[in-house]
């Protein structure tokens, strides 16, 4: 069945659109996970976009790619957690900033600027209300321990 | 003859540079003090060839003996070709000999005097290579080896001067030397090329033999060229500014390099250009003035110096004054007395070096007049050899400097008689006559203020002011007899004077013979000029007795009239030659260097330096594109697959 190209064209637009989506993510973000997700939305992008290709051709080459990337996919997703994984357990944040050691000899480290702490006014005191009701009796051992979730 | 010209040629060069070498090689760790050996046993071979090669060329000495030895440089397609020929005419013979045998005298001389001395044996290589560059500047047949070995031996009179090369000063002096030298050498180089351009060859055959010389300009020029270059070597005005600093060498090379024998290298190149010079008569009146000035100049300065070493250095300046007046006469007369002066003068100039050097070897080095006194007591040898040597510089009959001097007078008197620069000459005559006694005064006067008077002993001779060992006094007995003997056997002979002898008939100079027909003949000195010029230089004994050793008043008053005329601060400041050349030439010279210095280090180094920065600006430039942050490369990645689609759209 040979599909309109205008139907072509909104499967393509949508592609785009994913592919863009996880190009901003991925270089906007900095949290590891949240970057390797964007990769896969790129991934998952162009898998898209094949598939129209193939279904506007009427060629099924298109989603036989496409089996071929998921299981790439799939691949390349359990080594980058891995990395991930051993890149949090070394500097305990998911944060890509932590590792900057690959930087040429003369350059200076990315470093952010703390935010500037919000200017709140507290009152000086919080209100204070007076306890009401009884206190539940409850130990230690009661409270930390929860038979299930 | 048991030995063949040839082979007597070529082993009197060989044998010094072998020597030269092997002690080189061999010096430093094998022979160390005995590294004398190799070069007093080639010197003394040579000098015995020498003397067979004189034996050898008197047979005939008309035809001289060309040797050639190998091809040096041809190049095809012109007619240039440099062979390296030597010739053995009676000219070389008598080179050879006075210098082979002279240095023989200083090597042995040198045992005793370098004994000890940390560069003993770069002293003998330097001394053999010396030899070597000698031997063939006066065999080779040709311009071009013959300015090859005219720096040679001006490479040599460096090394030596500069020997204690750790004494600024005598770093200096030989830097000096050499500079000088260069710049009288440029002269020679120039003449070379314009005899090429001539001429179309450089062999001396060629150029002396051609029936027509090329007459007028050219040849002036050339010979004026050439006269250059041999006053720069023989330290005649206005390049004789460094003989006098070349004093600061060890003192057998000041006998041996600046009295006898490289200084008489351009004595040498004179007389063996003579059909050049014969050609221009405007030459030879150059070089007679020249030889004139600078002998009364020279004369002039010796009477106020204090340094003994020094005395003799202007001393020798002024012999050498003496050879180019007997040079630029252009009578037969003229250039075989200017040889036989040649002669004789290395005989008693090297005899006074090495005396003063037995006085300096006594006194712990000290050589300042005004601190010796009465060293006769102490060193007899030296004091009558040094009498010897006075006697013979004076000109005293029957000393050999008596018979020299007295032909080169005679020979500038014949040419007072007619032509039109006869006043010239005249005045020339006069000159030399005051110089005789110049000569005299200057020459007694260091001898009596060294050896007589109040004994004076300088504090660095520390008790132990005696008389050399034989070694050092054995060559100056020799030279004392030779210098007592050389001249009269030689007038006696007729080898240097006679018409017909030995010297006359080398085959330049037959042309002057034939020239003059009738002339005086050149056997008979004019015995009005001896006569004169005998009782000018005894006077002058007598004045230098009689103010130096009995009448001390008389001294200060003649002193203190010459300082009034001016002329003792001129004599006693070398006529401020040293401080003129300043101030004209090295001044100017060293601005201009630090101009260039300047501009090579700001603006050569600036460039070089910017050619450098240009990468390292490219790497500063890209360096930033790998901050560590992989959201940056991730960018850049995209930034490059966009530029490629742009690419391939456009």
């Amino acid at each position: 069945m040979n599909s309109n190209i205008a139907t072509l064209h909104s499967y393509l637009a949508v592609a785009a659109v994913l592919v863009g989506i996880g190009l901003v993510g991925f270089l906007s973000r900095r949290n590891m996970i949240v970057m390797f997700l964007s990769a896969e939305t790129m991934l998952q992008g162009v898998s898209l976009s094949l598939v129209a290709w193939g279904r506007f051709h009427n060629d099924l080459g298109g989603q036989m790619l496409v089996l071929f990337i998921i299981a790439l996919a799939a691949a390349e997703a359990a080594i980058a957690l891995a990395l991930v994984v051993t890149m949090f357990v070394r500097s305990g944040k998911l944060d890509i900033a932590a590792w900057q050691d690959l930087r040429e000899a003369d350059q200076p480290p990315f470093e952010e600027a703390d935010l500037p702490p919000e200017p709140c006014d507290e009152p000086a005191a919080w209100p204070h209300l007076a306890p009401a009701g009884i206190e539940p009796s409850t130990s230690d051992e009661k409270e930390n321990y929860r038979p299930k979730m | 003859m048991l030995l063949s010209i040839p082979f007597l040629l070529i082993l009197v060069p060989a044998l010094p540079l072998a020597a030269a070498v092997a002690t080189a090689a061999l010096g430093p760790r094998v022979l160390r003090q005995a590294s004398h050996w190799p070069t007093v046993a080639a010197v003394a071979l040579s000098s015995a060839a020498s003397l067979l090669l004189v034996v050898a060329v008197r047979q005939e000495p008309e035809h001289e003996r060309i040797v050639p030895l190998w091809s040096w440089a041809a190049v095809s397609g012109s007619n240039f070709h440099v062979d390296v020929v030597l010739r053995a005419d009676p000219l070389t013979a008598v080179m050879l000999a006075t210098v082979t045998f002279i240095s023989l005298l200083v090597c042995v001389y040198s045992i005793g005097y370098m004994h000890g001395d940390r560069g003993y044996w770069r002293f003998f290589s330097y001394v053999a290579l010396f030899v070597f560059s000698m031997t063939m500047l006066v065999s080779v047949s040709n311009f071009l080896l013959l300015y090859v070995f005219w720096e040679a031996v001006g490479l040599c009179s460096y090394l030596l001067i500069g020997f204690w090369y750790e004494k600024p000063a005598a770093a200096a002096a030989g830097l000096k030397a050499f500079l000088v030298n260069r710049i009288g050498d440029f002269g020679f180089a120039l003449g070379v090329f314009l005899l090429w351009t001539t001429y179309g060859t450089l062999d001396f055959d060629a150029i002396f033999q051609r029936p027509a010389l090329v007459g007028g300009g050219t040849t002036t020029a050339i010979a004026l060229l050439l006269l250059a270059g041999a006053c720069g070597k023989s330290a005649q005005f206005p390049l004789h500014v460094w003989l006098p600093d070349a004093m600061e060498g060890p003192t057998p090379v000041s006998a041996l390099i600046h009295a006898a024998t490289m200084v008489t290298a351009g004595v040498y190149l004179v007389a063996r250009c003579t059909p050049l010079f014969l050609a221009s008569p405007d030459a030879r009146l150059v070089v007679a003035i020249i030889g004139g000035i600078t002998a009364l100049m020279a004369a002039i300065i010796a009477m106020t110096q204090t340094d003994l070493k020094r005395i003799l250095a202007y001393s020798t300046i002024s012999q050498l004054g003496y050879m180019f007046l007997g040079l630029g006469t252009g009578t037969l007369l003229g250039v075989a007395a200017a040889m036989f002066h040649l002669v004789t003068h290395a005989f008693f100039k090297a005899l006074l070096f090495l005396g003063a050097g037995s006085v300096m070897h006594a006194t712990g080095g000290v050589i300042d007049i005004e601190h010796l006194g009465a060293l006769r007591r102490r060193m007899p040898t030296t004091h009558w050899t040094f009498l010897v040597g006075c006697l013979a510089l004076a000109g005293i009959f029957p000393f050999a400097g008596f018979w020299s001097k007295d032909a080169i007078l005679a020979a500038v008197a014949e040419k007072t008689h007619a032509g039109d620069v006869a006043w010239l000459y005249s005045a020339l005559y006069w000159a030399g006559m005051l110089t005789v006694f110049l000569t005299a005064v200057y020459t007694f006067r260091a001898f009596f203020l060294t050896f007589y008077g109040r004994e004076r002993l300088p504090r660095e001779a520390s008790q132990h002011v005696h008389e050399s060992p034989w070694v050092m006094a054995g060559p100056l007995a020799i030279l004392a007899l030779g210098a007592l003997v050389v001249g009269a056997y030689f007038q006696w002979s007729g080898d240097f004077l006679g018409r017909d002898g030995f010297l006359a008939q080398t085959p330049s100079l037959v042309a002057l013979g034939e020239k003059e027909q009738g002339q005086l003949s050149a056997g008979e000195t004019a015995s009005d000029v001896t006569l004169l010029a005998s009782g000018v230089a005894v006077a002058g004994i007598a004045v230098a007795a009689l103010l130096y050793l009995s009448r001390p008043a008389w001294l200060q008053a003649v002193t203190a009239l010459m300082t009034a005329l001016g002329l003792y601060r001129l004599s006693k400041n070398k006529f401020y030659f040293d401080e003129i050349y300043r101030a004209l030439v090295v001044g100017p010279l060293e601005r201009l260097a630090a101009v260039f210095a300047w501009l090579d280090q700001h603006a050569v180094d600036a460039l070089v330096d910017a050619v450098g920065a240009v990468p390292r600006a490219i790497g500063a430039t890209l360096r930033p594109l790998q901050g560590g942050l992989v959201q940056f490369y991730a960018l850049l990645m995209i930034v490059g697959v966009l530029a490629f689609l742009v690419a391939i759209l456009l």
